[in-house]
């Protein structure tokens, strides 16, 4: 009965949550009822309640064969790059363009390095060809540099690096926003004082800015992991394509799936791999929100 | 605690009742749908008024707004149709016509091909059967296309789809830059080692063009160099693709016999002569290192980069000459081809490549199949495919037409493509010309014994996904000879070779049962 008495005490404030909370549901909640179809011979004619049940034979085509083994590998290491260099490269340039003394200097590199986020992968793509094509620029540089040329397209080894750098190129400004809002906010008191006792610049890094933004850090962290069993469809594929030449280290689960199931149309097969990615991505962002909460309590998620 | 409770309580409360609406929102579509869509006639042989919602791929052509008033005013008085046509471009085809099916939102005609998911989704219940419907109402549909297209292209002996073609074989060409050969002093291409001839003679003496492009992409893989070899006349035994994986020679058949072969059993010894040449080229960089990164053929091949291209049609398309030409007016693409045009030498299933359907849900059916009929008669097929006569085009005789302008593009493929009534454009060279006609005559080729047939993919359908996804490692690799045929082959048979098997298997006893039933 609290609830309630809670509930009409306090109505105006918890109106404010009502748009946020039939998106959830729309987008969010009533979708999960799709899972459903992982576990059928699914017809849309039939529709989710009229469709057979099967079991667990929608799992067999992923789980059968031996790659599902290396695409989850290749999903989480890659997604793991990505994290580490995408937050890390953000906060620097967060904390580099905060440091930089002109305004109009911060203004402009602000918006530059915000520009790639702009970009659509396909357009990366193209860029990427030209760049580096076995007869494009950078194997030209080379050549004039005196070196041999990279065979960039033709070799599986150097692509969770290039990946990571693109990744970067592409996100790091949009992050690095959030990270200068939550610098912004932190008092100039804690600064001056620092400067009276005689801190250097890069202790007032290390002491202060950075363990004060520390839980946007982390945040940003977790909500990362929690989708770090989903591949980046949209720039594996548009980047890699269907170059199996560079699937041993770039091939995530996504197109993977894609790719076994794009001649099928299969739902059910293409559910119960949503569903695989869903229940490991819940099961890591537990875990880091256990450990976030046994090393910091103050910054864990829920 | 207590708070947490009712927070569930709430969150529960406030599913059910969005799905509710959901549901309820649903039932709604259903309500205009219901309005008189029945043949029912009202006096003068004018029927009530219909709005067909059709669906089909490509861009919207600019005059297109001006011919469909033209066709709306031209039924007013009989069918009384109206007309609201989506276009779907290509990229977004597959994924928007499922949607579509599976949603149940009413269309009443939509495009759908064997390389689309005509089989899926016939299996999956969305289409109406048309043998009826076109008895009754679809005389010239019938009359426009012959027999053994109907024959050939039926599911289960069943009419589920409108067969859009005129052709009996697809064309295959090397696009060949003219003025480059022109240049090095070499004679027209007769034979596939004159253009390995050519193909050298660029590597030698032009640094900057590459001599061959094939495609690399798995979603193209008939267009690796390897595989596209059988097309040509020296491919005697008529080495195909079985029905079940319609690009891919791994599992095969050959001679016409109804057998199934397979590859990791006994290596095909073309197949192996064609890989092995494919390797040669690689590693004497006349195919383009870059083979397996570029995605459209077209892109470098119209920028002038690019010496032979494979493409799937006679004659060289206008737009990419005319890119071509825009970059280098002194640049032009010839089509070469080396099929076997004796007679008979080439087998035709007669299946064709487009097709249009009416879905189970349409409230509309009799109405689309009369629509149909009445753009399979003459002057309608004139105007719905080359637009307004004197503006968009020009008849040249009976059968040939000139384009006039651009606003109109040409894509009867998407709804009413037939042999009987297909203008041949009098702009287009000879050769090509001729080539069409050739492909066009069913009398030139010989039925495939497995024409008609479809497989049933529902047995084997975790062993058909988990090989896709292994072929599509190796397939093009291996075909653009990109990597060591004898290493790669021997890693992609001891992933797949028992899935292919287990398909092999399946395939061969559902055509030994079709062969018995014909």
């Amino acid at each position: 009965m609290g609830f309630i008495r809670e509930l009409t005490k306090n109505r105006q404030l918890y109106a404010l949550a009502i748009p946020g909370i039939i998106f959830l549901a729309l987008f969010s909640y009533i979708p999960m009822v799709g899972h459903l179809i992982a576990f059928q011979r699914f017809q849309p004619v039939k529709g989710i309640w009229g469709s057979d049940w099967s079991g667990l034979a929608n799992f067999e085509f992923f789980f059968g064969g031996q790659d599902w083994l290396r695409v989850t590998f290749n999903t989480v290491y890659l997604n793991a790059l990505f994290l580490v260099f995408g937050i890390g490269a953000a906060l620097l340039l967060a904390i580099f363009i905060n440091e930089a003394g002109s305004v109009l200097l911060r203004k402009l590199s602000q918006s530059l390095i915000f520009l790639p986020y702009f970009i659509s992968w396909l357009v990366v793509s193209l860029m990427m060809l030209a760049f580096m094509s076995s007869d494009g620029l950078l194997n030209d540089w080379l050549g004039r540099l005196g070196l041999e040329g990279v065979n960039w397209y033709q070799n599986a080894k150097l692509w969770p690096f290039i990946l990571t750098v693109v990744y970067v190129w592409k996100f790091s400004g949009y992050y690095s926003i959030i990270f200068m809002a939550a610098i912004v906010g932190i008092s100039n008191d804690y600064y001056e004082s620092a400067r009276i006792d005689g801190a250097t610049r890069l202790q007032q890094i290390v002491y202060i800015t950075i363990p004060s933004i520390r839980s946007v850090i982390v945040v940003l962290t977790l909500l990362g992991v929690g989708r770090i069993f989903f591949g980046d469809f949209g720039m594996i594929y548009g980047i890699i394509g269907d170059n199996s030449i560079l699937y041993p280290t770039t091939d995530v689960i996504d197109t993977y799936s894609f790719r076994a199931l794009r001649q099928l149309g299969n739902f059910g097969m293409s559910s119960a791999v949503v569903v695989y990615q869903s229940i490991m991505g819940l099961a890591t962002i537990l875990l880091f929100n256990r450990l976030a909460r046994r090393i910091d309590p103050d910054s864990k998620l829920f | 605690m207590n708070i947490r409770k009712g927070m569930a309580g709430t969150l529960a409360l406030l599913l059910t009742t969005s799905m509710l609406a959901a549901c309820s929102s649903n039932g709604g579509t259903d309500a205009p749908a219901a309005s008189p869509g029945s043949t029912a006639a009202t006096q003068e042989g004018k029927l009530d008024p219909v709005t067909l919602k059709i669906m089909i791929p490509g861009d919207r052509p600019r005059d297109f707004d001006a011919v469909i008033a033209e066709a709306e005013k031209r039924m007013a008085d009989s069918l009384n149709v109206k007309l609201d046509v989506v276009f779907v471009p290509f990229a977004d085809l597959a994924q928007k016509t499922q949607v579509t099916l599976s949603s149940g939102e009413p269309i009443d005609l939509i495009f759908d091909a064997p390389w689309l998911h005509i089989t899926q989704q016939i299996a999956a219940g969305s289409y109406a059967q048309l043998d009826d419907l076109l008895q009754q109402y679809g005389p010239n549909i019938l009359k426009n296309r012959p027999q053994e297209m109907w024959d050939a292209n039926k599911f289960d002996d069943k009419i589920m789809a409108i067969p859009n073609g005129v052709t009996f074989v697809q064309g295959r060409v090397y696009y060949v830059r003219k003025d480059l050969r022109e240049q090095l002093g070499i004679a027209p291409i007769e034979t596939y080692d004159d253009l390995i001839k050519f193909a050298y003679a660029v590597k030698e003496n032009m640094p900057d063009i590459v001599p061959l492009l094939p495609s690399g992409q798995d979603v193209s893989k008939g267009l690796s160099e390897g595989a596209y070899r059988r097309y040509w006349k020296e491919n005697v035994d008529n080495v195909m693709p079985s029905p079940v994986l319609p690009e891919s020679l791994v599992l095969y058949t050959k001679n016409n016999d109804g057998k199934i072969y397979n590859l990791f059993e006994e290596m095909e010894p073309s197949v192996w002569s064609w890989i092995e040449n494919s390797r040669k080229l690689y590693q004497d960089q006349i195919i383009s290192q870059d083979v397996l990164a570029i995605k459209e053929l077209l892109e470098p091949a119209k920028q002038g980069r690019v010496a032979i291209i494979p493409s799937n049609e006679f004659g060289v398309g206008t737009d990419t000459q005319q890119a071509l030409k825009s970059v280098n007016p002194e640049a032009e693409f010839e089509a070469v081809t080396f099929m076997n045009e004796e007679k008979g030498a080439i087998l035709t299933n007669a299946l064709q490549y487009n097709f249009i359907s009416v879905p189970a849900v349409s409230k509309n059916k009799e109405r689309a199949i009369q629509f149909l009929d009445w753009a399979n008669q003459k002057e309608n097929y004139d105007l719905l495919a080359y637009g307004i006569e004197g503006t968009n085009w020009e008849a040249v005789g009976d059968n040939q037409y000139k384009v006039l302008g651009d606003g109109y593009a040409w894509f009867p493929y998407a709804w009413i493509w037939n042999p009987t009534l297909d203008r041949q454009d009098a702009a287009q060279d000879e050769e090509t010309s001729r080539l069409d006609a050739w492909s066009a005559d069913v009398g030139n080729f010989t039925m495939d014994v497995l024409a008609g047939f479809t497989f049933d993919s529902a047995p084997v359908v975790n062993e058909i996904s988990q090989y896709v996804s292994i072929e599509a490692k190796y397939y093009t690799a291996i075909f653009n000879g990109v990597v060591d045929p004898d290493d790669y082959w021997n890693r992609f048979k001891a992933e797949a070779a028992p899935l292919a098997k287990k398909i092999q298997t399946e395939l061969q006893s559902q055509i030994d049962a079709f062969l018995v039933s014909r």
